[in-house]
């Protein structure tokens, strides 16, 4: 653990902690990146479908070219060729959620990701770009930023100004008699721990109800998703052996995750950075929730008279395939009225949140969370469901003036069990 | 190759739209201009670079438009419209590089006429999002190229294109009933039947709007249109039926797009070829046992009753002759990924069988029903030869689309797997050749070079005089007349001749 790293110490300047920079050749960074990327961007490249183009988030608000997942994989033949270099195109890749739809509405992947697992991997592809950038020195400054509060912290500085760190990060819990430890852990990502603490709490609360036993780590770092996003990948790792190393040293066998960015993050990124020494099981919530109720051993039964749809979170629906249950346990809460849209309507939705696009670029993720709210606002109804903490600020900012209210679907459950849930849907 | 235009120039140019369109809509990046400087046919990667634009703009309105062109004029910089960028002759690609108006930021809908089933919207709307909306209301606008879920309105008014229901609904010609179009000198003209914009059929006046359509950025850019809309049908039929062999395949394609179905939508044929592309990986397929030689596949749309009584007669047609239904799942399955499929690059095949990513290219034209089995033998023969000399194109099969109801003439394609990332002048120039061999087996049999994506790049384009007779001089000199400067998309469609060199200033 590097020094900065110690408890509840606020830096007194970012400028004391000034972020890796390594030493690095550009030239044999970007000759490594092409040479593992030229396949996969001549792939697309010499399709020239472009069907990608109508689902993607930054493009339906934009409208610019120079931004779909196309253009992203022509520069690489580009570069391959010798016409662009890593500095020309380094900014463009800011502009991405890293929702994954693109990958889902090409047709590559659509004829052929079965036969020759040569899916389309457009996601991947712009965090090695951002990674490529960063490690050759080049910065994009709020992300920047970021990531060295973040490393200061141990934590994403969601609070703006306000402090964030180990001595406050198990403050969420407060009274609900959570242990340390167990075989089973439940992390809280870095905005549902400091800024929408109602969710972990509601979460928390459901799972005792059912009777499900888990603890809280010992010392929980941010999961590092964010900083591997933005392209900062050796910090992402650091901060991946920190929540690993802890842990193996508290015996955890299962991790219970609510956040689905978290989820991508055990599931793709941690495997990748450690292989088989990564055997523990990766939970998301939503799941085991929905077996609950399925099973009888949870029963909503206080009505909720709401007119609600649902936001199908990318990392669930588009990169993860889990849209059925989070309908299945909106269906069986009494009192609502659900005017469902179906999930793969959905792939062409988008929150803004993700992929730090919202740190570098607030004003794309507002139109984007707009133009989400404006879907629902078309269906009549009074309240957004979300199930994830990332997308639910920016939704939430973008529902008020239309009177939507944007509500974490363990938020509602938990009121529908009767849980009186605590703690806040905003900043504390 | 056109020379880059001087910085100094790119200055002025920005200094000179920046104010009316916004900063942040005049491009200069190389990102910008290099991923504006393609469509998807083929074209040697390592020319890249001659066809970049100077400048990238995104106009929001008519005006912004006419203010470009405006100031395109002034400085004599050549300018090129960019709507979805998906054709494949080239229509958006900058030859002579100056300014892209790349349209795609408005796709507003104006208005939605529910009485007179009219939408108008700017040209900058795909229709597959523009359907999206129009859902709603129970209607559809039913133009559908193959590009559908990515190309845009007003791309479709610039080629002219042909939709895959286009025997049903007709083709974009038949669909747009007007637009407004900024001209070469910028001025804002309304273009189509009668004043009001939603009028279907005139006698006053010249008919200006098949000039104005398909004439791939030359004469102008549509920024406005509106659009025919039917009822969003109740039902669909389609079905695949397979074959022993061709001949009957295409006997029984014939048969059920002269049947005078009400409800026919469009039939396909696939040749020999086309079924053993698709054998190569596609699990449609492969299961099907080696005697399917050749399909057909037949769609149908409209109310429920009228589609279920439509579909019984396909069926009946179809058996007669032979055909042995494929299935529902095949059926459903391959008819709703009709835009997904026509392009996997890694089905492209080397001659010793090796994958090799390929683009691909699709050759077209227009077609008379009974010249249709001569016409496919031709071409294949073509690329065969071309394949058997360089190995860096393949023989990705044909099909034949009807374009009407009465089974007159087919947009008839040969698909050709190339091996773009490996193309050098020597294959460039052998492809051109067979393009150019191409058209005249199409013109041969009294047919038209394209039926669908236009006929302006290298090969087949030296043979459009040919084509259109005396109406070629016609072309040239309303271009002359439209487009003093040559300002308009230079380079295309062999129009450089209108100005005996004088008028094109760059």
């Amino acid at each position: 653990m590097s020094e900065h790293h110690a408890h509840g110490t606020e830096p007194s300047s970012i400028e004391l902690l000034p972020i890796e920079l390594l030493p690095i050749d550009t030239a044999q960074a970007s000759s490594d990146f092409v040479d593992e990327w030229r396949n996969a961007a001549y792939n697309c490249y010499s399709s020239g479908h472009k069907f990608c183009r109508e689902v993607c988030p930054v493009m339906q608000v934009t409208r610019n070219e120079t931004w779909t997942p196309t253009a992203f994989h022509a520069n690489v033949v580009a570069m391959d060729k010798g016409e662009l270099d890593i500095a020309d195109i380094a900014e463009d890749y800011v502009n991405c959620t890293q929702c994954g739809a693109c990958e889902l509405r090409c047709p590559n992947t659509l004829m052929l990701g079965d036969f020759y697992r040569f899916r389309t991997r457009t996601v991947d592809l712009v965090k090695a770009v951002r990674t490529l950038a960063v490690d050759t020195g080049i910065h994009q400054p709020q992300w920047k930023t970021w990531n060295e509060l973040t490393d200061a912290r141990s934590h994403e500085p969601v609070l703006g100004e306000q402090p964030v760190g180990q001595d406050s990060v198990r403050e969420w819990a407060d009274g609900l008699d959570i242990p340390i430890g167990g075989d089973d852990i439940l992390f809280v990502d870095c905005e549902a721990a400091f800024y929408r603490t109602s969710v972990p709490r509601a979460v928390a609360q459901i799972l005792q109800m059912a009777g499900h036993e888990f603890g809280l780590m010992q010392e929980q770092w941010c999961c590092g998703g964010p900083a591997a996003e933005m392209g900062y990948r050796d910090q992402a790792m650091r901060f991946a052996r920190h929540n690993l190393d802890n842990w193996k040293a508290s015996g955890a066998k299962r991790i219970l995750v609510l956040d689905p960015h978290d989820y991508i993050s055990f599931t793709e990124d941690y495997p990748k950075y450690f292989g088989a020494e990564f055997d523990l099981e990766i939970v998301l919530v939503l799941e085991v929730v929905a077996e609950y109720i399925r099973s009888g051993a949870l029963t909503p039964r206080v009505a909720i008279e709401k007119t609600i749809t649902y936001h199908d979170p990318c990392r669930l629906n588009k990169r993860k395939g889990v849209w059925k249950e989070p309908r299945e346990i909106l269906r069986s809460i009494p009192g609502l009225t659900f005017n469902d849209v179906d999930h793969v309507t959905q792939w062409s939705y988008c929150s803004g949140g993700g992929g730090g696009l919202a740190i570098e670029k607030p004003e794309l993720t507002a139109l984007i969370s707009g133009a989400r709210i404006k879907k629902a606002s078309e269906l009549s109804v009074d309240t957004l469901v979300s199930a994830c903490p990332w997308s639910e600020r920016p939704l939430s900012a973008a529902g008020e003036p239309e009177n939507i209210d944007v509500v974490d679907i363990h938020e509602m459950l938990a009121e529908s069990l009767g849980i009186t849930v605590g703690g806040s849907r905003g900043a504390r | 190759m056109t020379a880059v235009l001087e910085a100094s120039i790119v200055e002025q140019l920005v200094a000179a739209i920046a104010p009316v369109l916004g900063e942040a809509n005049v491009l200069t990046s190389k990102t910008a201009r290099y991923s504006r400087a393609r469509v998807p046919a083929p074209f040697p990667v390592h020319r890249w670079a001659e066809r970049v634009p100077d400048l990238v703009v995104l106009p929001g309105s008519t005006e912004e438009v006419a203010h470009v062109v405006r100031v395109a004029n002034e400085f004599g910089v050549p300018i090129v419209p960019r709507d979805g960028g998906t054709g494949l002759t080239d229509g958006a690609v900058p030859e002579r590089r100056g300014i892209v108006v790349d349209v795609k930021r408005m796709n507003l809908i104006h208005e939605i006429d529910l009485e007179n089933r009219t939408a108008t919207v700017g040209v900058g709307i795909s229709m597959l999002k523009l359907n999206e909306v129009l859902a709603q209301h129970g209607l559809i606008y039913p133009d559908n190229p193959a590009s559908y879920p990515c190309s845009l309105v007003g791309g479709r008014i610039g080629t002219s294109g042909w939709s895959l229901i286009g025997s049903r609904y007709g083709h974009s010609r038949d669909l747009v009933l007007s637009f407004d179009m900024v001209t070469p000198t910028g001025d804002i003209i309304f273009v189509g039947d009668g004043g009001g914009r939603k009028i279907s059929k005139s006698s006053s006046g010249y008919q200006l709007k098949h000039l104005f359509m398909g004439h791939q950025g030359t004469l102008g850019i549509a920024t406005t249109a509106t659009l025919k809309l039917y009822p969003k049908a109740e039902a669909e039929f389609s079905a695949f039926w397979a074959f022993d062999d061709y001949d009957v395949a295409y006997k029984a394609v014939g048969a059920l797009a002269r049947a005078g179905i009400a409800t026919f939508a469009g039939a396909v044929l696939f040749d020999e070829k086309k079924v053993e592309y698709l054998r190569r990986d596609d699990e449609a397929y492969i299961p099907q046992p080696e005697s399917v030689k050749a399909l057909v596949c037949s769609v149908g749309y409209g109310n429920s009753d009228e589609v279920a009584a439509g579909g019984r007669r396909m069926m009946r047609i179809a058996r007669d002759l032979g055909a042995r239904y494929m299935g529902d799942e095949i059926s459903q399955g391959d008819w709703a990924s009709r835009h997904d499929r026509y392009a996997t690059p890694v089905h492209g095949r080397t001659l010793s069988g090796q994958v090799a990513l390929m683009s691909w290219h699709c050759e077209d034209a227009a077609i008379n029903y009974t010249d249709l089995p001569a016409v496919t033998r031709e071409w294949h023969a073509i690329v065969e030869k071309l394949r058997r000399k360089h190995d860096v194109f393949d023989d990705w099969g044909m099909f034949a689309y009807t374009s009407s109801d009465t089974g007159v003439d087919y947009l008839t394609e040969i698909d050709i797997g190339i091996w773009e990332e490996k193309l050098d002048d020597t294959t460039w120039a052998a492809f051109v050749d067979a393009k150019r061999e191409i058209a005249a087996v199409s013109l041969k049999y009294g047919g038209s070079i394209s039926a669908c994506h236009g006929s302006c790049r290298e090969g087949e384009v030296d043979l459009v005089p040919q084509e259109l007779g005396g109406g070629y001089d016609v072309m040239l000199a309303v271009k002359r007349a439209l487009d003093p400067n040559n300002i308009m998309n230079p380079g295309k469609y062999g129009l450089d001749r209108a100005y005996d060199n004088e008028g094109d200033r760059r």
